[in-house]
């Protein structure tokens, strides 16, 4: 019975490092769910833990209710995972890659070869599937990584970082391949730097910061804090003075600046939103444009992360919404 | 067959197959063995007029192809077989097969018998040539089946000590450069070794003499009488104590092969081909020399010249047979390196990995 991923209390040290703490992801079957965090935050070392490669030190995962550790053979039957390095072997062209791939799940030829084909269509890599995969480009290859994740049509799909490298066109069709997944039952996590593209296809987010996943209320809280939004006006002026009347803005909202994008404002919660809209019409702005500077992803993971120790300062924080 | 094992042996084969497909990459592959062939051909030829093998049979010739093969084999191998496992996770595809069916022994077993295939294919090429020398004549069916199956086994324990590196190990660099130097240990390490050890234990030997200084001869009887004899002349000398470090040259794969096929000696005890050559020195080691001789010519003058057996000494062969073979516990050694080798690489590969060495990382 497939049940996703379920992953409590896990942690995992290299020698003296550690690199997860305290995770707790849950994908019911069904879903996608994104996994969301700075570098280094420990998102692949969860991920090869899922992917049977490495053991948790503590904490235990069941993928479709067996255990990666004591039953690696069957987590590895039901389970397809991609990695963030794209391996591939550089003199196979990606139809016996995928043949081969195939074979190593016990198809016999005949059914790998059916199912390469397939593959093949699905990731739209005809043109290119019977030359040396050394000669791929990156995007090509992260087609043909995904694809090998799916040879055995896995009811529970890792992706570490699929979208890098693909085009804006490639990054809808994954989308719309990963929602019919989710369609058809499979359980689907994915990681991430991308936050707009999860925002679009993600069920559910797991903020994972310094080894440690963030609580839902965590979340809750950092998803409803205050926050950036852009609005842009026909006449830019009109907009600057209706933004100075004293009534037009209200108690809870502030001016952060203006960009080439528009004039940023800092806005406590939807409702100050809607009711700063309402003014600057009633003032006759020709707004054409007002909304949230950032997807409600990333929104999350900068307020989750920007109250970190300074031995994280390398992660990137947009500097249109730093205070 | 029960379905578990023709399970694994399909999954070995498809290690197997894809191993070869991947190392062994179309042109370079076929023109490193041309230039291989062209090679043997070469010594063949030389070979061939050097020993007068039209008059004198194969021996020689097969013998030097064996060890040339052996040789070559050995410069090629580690670079083709000493990343097998590294260089994979170097490039990304040591994981993405590892989250597959396929398990780690298949996966350490299959590259192991992928890069013996790929050895063996030196022998292969030199078959040709093999096939010249047995037709010059004198070659034994025992020389021809115990030293190719040797030679075939050696070739195998390279692969394997290549493998199992690579896989204990983290990189390819290392691992092939190391699989080197246990090769040129193997091969040459055991020679050095044997030398100086053998050279730096000297020990005093001893010589005494006794001569005649005066005496009458009869020249009808042809005997001497008044025996006039000197005194005791003693004369000290070092000798290297070869005998104590024989068996490191057991250890030598050249010297393996070479006990191990069965010697080959003519009508007067002569070794017939580099086979016998080899083992009859290696094999002339194992006697201690004598750290205490006494000559004494006033015995000899009063008692005639009787048997003068002392002079010759034994033939080769006779060294040869009256010595320890060798050859089994040098295999056997080789064979527990190699396998050694590949069990520690399995052990460092199996998944889900618990200890990760510094600095590695699985995908």
């Amino acid at each position: 019975m497939p049940s996703g991923i379920a992953v409590t209390g896990v942690s995992r040290s290299f020698g003296s490092v550690p690199a997860l703490l305290d995770a707790t992801v849950t994908v019911p079957a069904g879903s996608v769910t994104a996994l969301i965090g700075p570098n280094g935050s420990g998102k692949t070392t969860l991920l090869l833990m899922l992917a049977t490669l490495l053991t948790p030190d503590t904490g235990s995962i069941r993928i479709n209710g067996h255990d990666p550790v004591t039953e690696p053979e069957r987590v590895r039957a039901v389970m397809g995972w991609m990695p963030d390095t794209l391996g591939s072997w550089p003199s196979l062209s990606a139809r016996v890659a995928l043949q081969t791939t195939g074979r190593m799940y016990r198809m016999t030829g005949e059914q790998a070869a059916v199912r390469a084909d397939a593959l093949i269509a699905l990731t739209d890599l005809g043109d290119f599937a019977d030359r040396p995969s050394r000669v791929l480009s990156r995007g090509q290859k992260q087609r043909l990584s995904l694809a090998r994740a799916l040879v055995h049509s896995p009811g529970v799909l890792l992706l570490d970082e699929p979208a890098s490298g693909l085009d804006p066109a490639a990054r809808a069709s994954l989308r719309q391949l990963l929602r019919r997944l989710a369609g058809e039952g499979a359980a689907i996590l994915v990681s991430s730097h991308v936050l707009a593209e999860l925002d679009e296809m993600a069920d559910a987010a797991v903020y994972l910061a310094d080894g440690r996943t963030a609580s839902p209320e965590q979340v809750a809280a950092a998803g409803a804090s205050a926050r950036a939004w852009r609005i842009r006006s026909l006449d830019e002026s009109a907009l600057e003075r209706a933004l100075a009347t004293p009534g037009v803005v209200g108690a809870l909202v502030q001016v952060l600046g203006v960009d080439q994008l528009g004039t940023l404002v800092q806005v406590e919660n939807e409702a100050s939103a809607a009711a700063l809209l309402h003014n600057l019409v009633l003032s006759g702005v020709p707004v054409c444009d007002f909304g949230p500077a950032v997807g409600n992803l990333e929104h999350t993971f900068l307020d989750l992360t920007r109250d970190r120790p300074a031995r994280h300062s390398s992660v990137v924080v947009n500097p249109e919404v730093t205070p | 067959m029960s379905d578990r094992n023709r399970l694994f042996l399909t999954g070995l084969w498809l290690i197997v197959t894809l191993e070869l497909r991947q190392r062994v990459r179309g042109v370079s592959w076929y023109v490193l063995l041309g230039v291989f062939m062209l090679l043997v051909g070469i010594v063949t030829f030389l070979l061939w007029l050097a020993t007068s093998a039209w008059l004198s049979g194969g021996g020689g010739v097969f013998s030097t192809i064996i060890f040339f093969v052996l040789l070559l084999a050995t410069l090629v191998s580690p670079a083709l077989s000493g990343n097998a496992i590294n260089g994979d996770r170097d490039i990304g595809t040591l994981a993405t097969t590892q989250v597959t069916l396929i398990s780690t022994g298949q996966l350490v077993l299959g590259k192991f018998l992928a890069a013996w295939i790929t050895a063996l294919a030196f022998l292969a090429a030199a078959l040709p040539f093999l096939i010249f020398a047995v037709v010059l004549g004198e070659v034994s069916l025992g020389t021809i089946t115990v030293s190719m199956l040797v030679l075939a086994a050696e070739l195998g324990v390279i692969a394997a000590v290549g493998v199992g590196l690579s896989g204990i190990l983290n990189r390819p660099l290392f691992s092939i450069v190391l699989t080197y130097l246990m090769v040129a240990a193997l091969s040459l390490g055991t020679l050095i070794a044997f030398a100086l050890l053998g050279t730096a234990t000297q020990q005093e030997a001893t010589s005494v003499n006794y001569q005649v200084v005066q005496s009458t001869y009869d020249q009808q009887t042809g005997k001497q009488s008044d025996i006039v004899c000197s005194t005791a002349q003693t004369s000290t000398y070092t000798v290297p104590r070869f005998d104590y470090f024989w068996w490191i040259l057991a250890a030598n794969p050249y010297v393996v092969v070479a006990d191990a096929a069965p010697g080959s000696f003519d009508a007067g005890g002569r070794p017939t081909d580099l086979f016998g050559q080899i083992a009859v020195g290696v094999r002339s080691a194992q006697a201690a020399p004598e750290l205490y001789t006494e000559y004494n010519g006033c015995d000899e003058a009063a008692n005639g010249y009787a048997d003068q057996q002392s002079g010759i000494g034994p033939t080769p062969q006779e060294t040869y047979d009256g010595a320890v073979p060798s050859w089994f516990i040098g295999l056997f050694i080789h064979v527990l390196l190699g396998a050694g080798a590949l069990a520690w690489a399995w052990r460092r590969t199996r998944t889900p990995a618990t200890h990760l060495p510094a600095g590695s990382r699985i995908a």
